[in-house]
């Protein structure tokens, strides 16, 4: 609606932001600033283009876009559907490819076929609530953990595990191996339902841009 | 003192002094144009029986209602929203009538929403309902009156978004979509999220034509020129009427001079189901969602036992006051108070003045001097 505005952009701290800024530039957006070495900046900012970047924790990167306080961000579908906001969910960006999965070791496998009660520890514990609730139907008691979730069945804190797996590795050197897929995920650029329709122009626009580059690269969808 | 009693549950709060006044004002205002065009004031029950706010009805989900029961064993319902009671009303109190019926309500709706994510669980809604008038004209009054009472609380830069649930329920018609499919798709196309309807779409093997059309609706969005797109995309006539509904709404939203507020979206379907035509949503900055929200629902008040169109809006007057909180635009000028203190010797010429100032309109507060203040309260001065 106006070009005096500043689009802001609320990035996932990481390899995501660094992955989101080289597609942004092959596509014309940059930030010089975001390049300064030993910079302590919290927000850069493209005067030009009136746009502005921060860096955020991935789990908050929705929650500013649902505020508002970022009009588009850039984060994990893993996190879209664990903190489960108000926002607009508009590109696939291709990367960050994983999968969230239910792990644990091979004996394991067994438990998941009947309905009796297990205990599964996530980091995700509305994935993992979701999954056993309304899909597969199954009681579970779910344990919120904060890292290293593969310790869990080891010790035994917890008979399954839910988590992201992008290779396996650090599952088979446990002995665990992925029991069932719960959804695939990636990188998703997301929209504040506000902003899109005040600035329909300019983030239409942006977000026509990128389909077509992620098209171009043969990277977008499944196909 | 037993702190635990200064806090408020989760979810709702106090609203006192400047707030307050401010809140006051702006339902003053927007009480005003409503009622400019003819709608009268009506005051619903705060709760009603469960059946009022239903699953038939196609409100707000189960879950999300705070429900409780009466001496009999029924369930009541805190009102998750106005339009149901409203609905109700009118077929009870006006079976008969044959003429619009107009109505405006003020008041605090309660849903039990989830935890954290920083939602009040009470807010305070103002809106209208036009029952009986089915006709494009009755449309644009709804958007137009939104608009209006947006610019009158002070609002310069808002949208609103105009869609047309017939659109998407007749491309679901002609793609032959079973419920399930078509109640999932729309909660994905309405979150705008491309790839799970993709996914969907090809999960339940909808016809590829379809499938294209269908996806395209999540970015139909824009002004005029997204629905003549949007036209040429259809060959079933209930989507087609649909369109044509809403230029025929555009063309009346010119006479009222308004159409620059105006853009259109036919991607937004709205959660509660009972929507059937013209539905709106109006986005502003300052607040993460729709600061306004209605539509027609024209087969809501059937399930009351009265058969007749209706249309109507619900502004949500704590966002939109935190919205032009937001943008910095007043919406009350500050209060002029005088204070006049009194001692033990002229409390009685003071409380005359007092008397004389508050008959020419003033405000004026009388207040105990320093030393007066703690002792006999109950007595009065100068016992």
């Amino acid at each position: 609606m106006s070009e005096d505005r500043y689009l802001t952009f609320a990035l996932g701290k990481g390899r995501l932001a660094d992955r989101a800024m080289e597609l942004l530039e092959q596509i014309g957006v940059t930030c010089p600033q975001m390049h300064e070495k030993n910079s302590r900046r919290l927000i850069f900012v493209n005067e030009e283009l009136k746009m502005r970047f921060f860096l955020a924790k991935g789990p908050d990167v929705p929650t500013y876009v649902e505020y508002g306080a970022a009009d588009i961000g850039v984060v994990g579908k893993d996190t879209i559907l664990e903190e489960n906001r108000n926002v607009y969910e508009v590109v696939d960006l291709g990367f960050g490819r994983c999968s969230m999965c239910v792990c644990g070791p091979a004996g394991a496998r067994e438990l998941l076929l009947h309905h009796e009660r297990i205990r599964v520890a996530s980091k995700y514990p509305r994935i993992a609530k979701d999954y056993f609730y309304n899909k597969k139907h199954q009681t579970v008691d779910i344990i919120k953990l904060n890292g290293s979730v593969e310790l869990g069945p080891i010790v035994e804190l917890s008979d399954v595990i839910v988590d992201i797996v992008e290779t396996g590795s650090t599952l088979r050197e446990n002995g665990l191996e992925v029991l069932e897929e719960i959804c695939p995920l990636s990188a998703r650029m997301i929209v504040n339902p506000v902003s899109l329709r005040m600035e329909t122009e300019r983030i239409q626009r942006l977000i026509s841009q990128i389909r077509s580059r992620l098209e171009a690269e043969g990277k977008d969808g499944r196909g | 003192m037993n702190k635990d009693l200064l806090h408020t549950p989760e979810g709702v709060r106090d609203i006192y002094g400047g707030e307050y006044r401010r809140k006051l004002g702006l339902e003053q205002t927007l009480r005003q144009v409503i009622a400019r065009c003819g709608y009268e004031a009506i005051q619903t029950p705060t709760f009603e029986f469960f059946d009022v706010f239903s699953r038939e009805v196609g409100t707000t989900p189960s879950r999300e209602l705070y429900k409780f029961f009466d001496k009999e064993g029924n369930t009541l319902v805190l009102r998750p929203d106005f339009t149901p009671s409203v609905a109700r009303c009118a077929a009870k109190y006006f079976m008969e009538d044959r003429v619009p019926l107009r109505f405006c309500y003020t008041g605090n709706t309660f849903t039990n929403t989830s935890s954290l994510q920083g939602k009040l669980k009470e807010v305070t809604q103002m809106g209208a309902e036009l029952i009986g008038d089915g006709s494009v004209q009755a449309d644009a009054e709804m958007v137009s009156l939104v608009i209006d009472a947006l610019r009158a609380a002070g609002l310069e830069r808002f949208q609103v978004s105009v869609g047309e649930v017939e659109y998407f329920k007749g491309l679901c018609q002609e793609a032959g979509l079973d419920e399930d499919t078509e109640l999932q798709l729309r909660e994905f196309i309405s979150g705008k999220n491309y790839f799970a309807a993709q996914e969907l779409l090809q999960e339940r093997e909808v016809a590829h034509s379809y499938a294209q059309v269908l996806l395209k609706l999540a970015d139909l969005f824009g002004d005029m020129h997204s629905l003549s797109q949007a036209k040429a995309l259809v060959q079933n006539t209930r989507s087609r009427r649909a369109i044509e509904r809403l230029e025929a709404m555009d063309r009346v939203l010119r006479l009222y001079g308004v159409e620059k507020y105006v853009t259109y979206d036919l991607g937004m379907l709205s959660k509660y189901h009972y929507y059937t035509g013209v539905i709106f949503k109006a986005y502003t900055y300052g607040v993460g969602d729709a600061v306004v929200k209605g539509g027609r629902y024209d087969n809501l008040l059937h399930q009351f036992g009265k058969d007749a169109p209706a249309i109507g809006f619900v502004i949500v007057v704590d966002d939109l006051l935190e919205a032009l909180g937001r943008q910095k635009v007043d919406t009350a000028p500050p209060l002029q108070k005088y204070t006049l203190t009194y001692g033990r010797a002229d409390f009685e010429s003071q409380l005359r003045r007092a008397i004389g100032m508050r008959s020419q309109g003033l405000c004026v507060e009388l207040v105990p001097e320093e030393g007066l203040r703690q002792a006999d309260c109950a007595g009065g001065p100068d016992r």
